[in-house]
């Protein structure tokens, strides 16, 4: 009788803490839920930290040839980066001038804000990032991120020092989207990335004279979704199939293959809130 | 102790009870197999169409293309902000317990039907403002209208915007999350690039919610449909099974309110093959300039196939105008002006001049007119004591067939008529297909054209056939009408030197070989009598009432005419030029008629319409001589 009722001690006791949890007034329900993540990212955070260190012992044991290798290497990125940093401003000057002389509205601008990856959760329904910076680095809900490859995702959710990344190839991310030299928009949309294989989405809505011409293109961000600005690269289209319905043409997206592992990203800010973004 | 007793089994008084209740027992079992085993497939089947509905949606029409694969027809997509009501309807019930609330609050008595009615308008135009605050549009959901799709379209996703822009549509697509019960739905529209060009061909479509099963599951299940679209003119009705596209379908079990519960099957609606039609559009778009504001119609066609190359009616309307579906105003503005009409197949006109070649060649038939024929033009011809004239009233004088035919002089034709009576000109008007619709692949072609002769005058009650008929029968006045395509068929037979064509709107290139080419019976005139007829019709070209039409290197038989009809009590003119080109080797028939709608038009058919023509002749030979 003494030994059932030990056994039975940890299923009674489970049993009183759902009790306990039914009965707590629902604010304080909310406060828990709400505040679950927050109570988790120091965790998080501090593991991201660790994994830094970790990153800066393991590159101090660099030989001094790879260092120097490496700084001559960076020089010459430099130099490229350099160059196009000029172009960038002769072809902003440009714009300026023909935005001013057609009496056009600016085009939205952005601040950047870089931001280490804490954690990858990655599985069939969702596909996110966790970062290190939240609002107190003035991010916002919806924020576009990009790396250097292109676009990672949207800030779905924000935190006082974190904030959670809507990858690219997540099931519900869509956005507008158009071909690299066409403005015509299509509709892009994350399709989840199975086991052991490369992030993939898919696109819609691709007119029906649009062809890939046996060359892959590129898919870029289209400034009519209102979110992303213009020509962000997305991925590549390897082919386009015609919808039964004749209207329009769908295809895949190959992604970039290091999305899943980026270690850095920027977010992007906009700017001035009060330009006028509508259409 | 003794209570207990009155249970034993053994008590004779339960043995009674033991047969009934063993009865009852199997009575209820086979109740229980009866509908179980027996009834099953029917409770099953009830169970079916009490939980399952059927949406049907409608394949996309096909398009429909020139003769040189350019795009005349095609679709374009119609973007619309849509809220799925089985997705809401928590919302919506949150927001009844909210409306009823309030109501109790307000007054003593609830009117439940007009809180329900409130919260659903409720949460519907919430979404709406958002969606409005997203475009920046500011549109309000009508009561009318949600009501309406409770009641009868529960299943069917609710538009709230119907008319996005890719722009909008964009955004939308965007801010809208993945799995929001507002959603963005894309139907198709029909799409016209050349706008009003070829309208009366092409034709426009209208929408229906009566959509072929075409195989989709359910067939027992009560069905929704989404608007399709069915050809209501032009090829677009004549070929609509063709151009209907496979209808596809869902079907969704439901809860016991209606709306959807669970996805059980999909079909893909597929869409409707392509037409490629005879039609140059940019020949067509020649002639629609060359006619310009004028009223009539343009007709051309390839001697040799039958294809129509142009078909042109004035005035017209835009095609895309009409889509997706017609506004009260633009069908009122199209009906004030007569554009509905196609004039081409449906104006009903009395051939005039170009009428006169049956009469020569009836004529010729019955040795009455050759070469030495000779006629002297005093400007009038007697007939009992009725004067008829010539268009030149100080007369042609003397003047050989050929003559005739080139200056269109009326008293050889009066002449001859008079001699061979109106049976045999009528018989000779018939052999070319007058007074029969041509049957091409337009529906509502007039059947009201006309070749009269004494038998119908007399069934008509008009009174005895007289000379007079005749004569006025003769130079294509008096009581006949013909379509202009008819012409253009009677011109097109001419030049291959037979007796009929056929029109058709299909271009089939494939089937042009020799054998399949338009063939018919053999006009009936010697070479030499034929000759005499094209060296009139060139000759009217060259120096004749069709100077106008002349272009240069190209050898063009032509005929112009300008016939009277009363319209509203007023008389017009009807101007016509009626040819066919290269005349050594022909290949394109044309006819264009114009009309006369003011008082001081003064048109006339070398005036009017001969320029006209040669602007498309000259065109169309580009076209052949390049193809």
């Amino acid at each position: 009788m003494g030994k059932s009722s030990v056994h039975a001690r940890p299923l009674v006791l489970l049993g009183c803490l759902l009790l306990i949890w039914w009965f707590v007034p629902p604010f304080i329900k909310s406060f828990v839920q709400v505040n679950f993540f927050e109570l988790q990212a120091p965790a998080w955070s501090a593991a991201s930290h660790l994994k830094d260190l970790q990153l800066y012992w393991s590159l101090r044991n660099h030989s001094q040839q790879e260092l120097i290798e490496a700084g001559r290497d960076l020089a010459r990125l430099n130099s490229a980066y350099e160059l196009s940093r000029q172009k960038e401003a002769a072809l902003n000057k440009e714009i300026e001038h023909l935005e001013k002389m057609l009496n056009l509205p600016p085009l939205p601008n952005y601040n950047y804000e870089v931001a280490r990856v804490t954690r990858r959760d990655i599985n069939q329904w969702w596909q996110q990032l966790v970062i290190r910076k939240g609002k107190d680095h003035g991010i916002i809900e919806g924020a576009p991120v990009v790396y250097a490859g292109g676009v990672v995702g949207r800030i779905q959710k924000v935190f006082k020092n974190t904030a959670i990344v809507e990858l690219i190839s997540s099931p519900n991310f869509r956005i507008a989207a158009s071909f690299e030299g066409d403005r015509r928009p299509v509709i892009y949309q994350g399709v989840g990335t199975p086991a052991f294989s490369n992030p993939r989405g898919i696109i819609h809505n691709v007119p029906p004279d649009y062809t890939t011409e046996s060359t892959p293109k590129r898919l870029v961000t289209s400034r009519l979704g209102g979110t992303f600005p213009e020509g962000l690269v997305l991925g590549q289209v390897d082919e386009l199939k015609a919808r039964s319905d004749g209207l329009f043409q769908e295809g895949k997206v190959s992604l970039p293959q290091n999305l899943m592992s980026l270690s850095e990203v920027a977010i992007l800010i906009p700017l001035d809130e009060d330009v006028d973004t509508t259409i | 102790m003794k209570q207990i007793q009155i249970f034993k089994t053994d008590n004779p008084r339960l043995f009674l009870f033991y047969p009934i209740f063993f009865l009852l027992f199997c009575a209820l079992i086979a109740g229980l197999a009866w509908r179980q085993i027996i009834q099953k497939e029917s409770f099953e089947s009830q169970e079916v169409l009490q939980s399952m509905r059927r949406i049907l949606n409608p394949g996309t029409r096909g398009n429909i293309y020139d003769r040189n694969g350019k795009l005349l027809v095609g679709n374009r997509p119609v973007f619309s902000a849509v809220a799925y009501l089985g997705a809401l309807k928590d919302d919506l019930r949150k927001e009844y317990y909210t409306c009823v609330k309030l109501a109790k609050q307000k007054h003593s008595k609830i009117d439940f039907n007009a809180v329900r009615k409130e919260a659903r308008l409720n949460v519907l135009q919430r979404h709406l403002d958002t969606i409005n605050s997203i475009i920046g549009r500011n549109e309000k959901i009508k009561l009318k209208d949600l009501e309406r799709h409770f009641s009868q379209r529960l299943l069917l996703p609710f538009p709230l915007i119907q008319d996005l822009s890719p722009e909008e549509y964009a955004r939308l697509t965007e801010q809208i999350p993945v799995d929001a019960p507002i959603q963005l739905f894309t139907d198709s529209a029909r799409y016209y690039p050349y706008g009003p060009a070829a309208a009366h061909v092409l034709g426009y479509v209208g929408t229906t919610l009566n959509i072929p099963e075409d195989g989709v599951p359910g067939k027992e299940l009560t069905t929704f449909s989404l608007r399709g679209k069915v050809g209501k003119a032009g090829m677009e009705a004549f070929f609509d099974e063709k151009l209907q596209g496979t209808s596809g379908g869902d079907v969704w079990k439901v809860d016991p309110v209606g709306y959807q519960f669970q996805h059980v099957a999909h079909k893909a609606a597929s869409q409707g093959a392509p037409i490629i039609t005879s039609i140059d559009i940019d020949l067509q778009l020649t002639a629609e300039k060359a006619l310009g504001d004028h009223t009539g119609a343009v007709v051309v066609l390839d001697v040799n196939t039958g294809e129509v190359l142009t078909m042109v009616s004035h005035p017209t309307y835009d095609l895309n105008e009409l889509t997706p579906f017609i506004p009260q105003a633009t069908y009122e503005a199209i009906n004030d002006k007569g554009a509905w009409l196609n004039r081409a197949t449906q104006g009903l006109y009395p051939p005039g001049s170009p009428f006169k070649l049956i009469t020569t060649i009836a004529g010729m038939k019955a040795n009455l007119i050759d070469e030495h024929t000779i006629t002297d033009c005093k400007g009038k011809h007697y007939v009992g004591n009725r004067a008829f004239h010539c268009d030149r009233r100080s007369g042609h004088g003397l003047l050989n067939v050929e003559e005739s035919i080139a200056k269109s002089c009326n008293i050889l034709f009066y002449q001859t008529s008079l001699d061979i009576g109106n049976m045999a000109l009528a018989e000779q008007a018939r052999e070319f297909g007058l007074g029969e619709p041509t049957g091409i692949e337009i529906p509502f072609e007039s059947s009201h054209t006309l070749v009269p002769d004494s038998d119908w005058k007399q069934n008509k009650q008009l009174g005895k056939w007289m000379p007079g008929d005749t004569t006025n029968m003769s130079i294509g006045q008096g009581y006949l009408l013909s379509t202009p395509l008819q012409m253009a068929c009677f011109m097109a037979s001419l030049a291959r030197g037979e007796t009929r064509t056929y029109p058709t709107l299909i271009h089939a290139p494939e089937n042009h070989t020799q054998s399949s080419r338009q063939k018919s019976s053999p006009i009936g005139l010697s070479q030499e009598q034929y000759q005499m007829l094209l060296n009139g019709m060139e000759k009217a070209t060259l120096e004749g009432t069709a100077r106008r039409a002349t272009l240069s290197n190209v050898r063009i038989a032509s005929k112009t005419g300008t016939s009277q009809a009363w319209y509203q009590g007023k008389r017009r003119n009807i101007a016509w030029h009626a040819g066919f080109a290269p005349a050594d080797n022909p290949t394109i028939a044309i006819v264009v008629m114009v009309e006369e709608t003011e008082d001081d038009n003064n048109y006339g058919g070398g005036r009017t319409t001969s320029p006209i023509a040669k602007k498309v002749l000259r065109k169309a030979l580009l076209s052949k001589t390049s193809s």
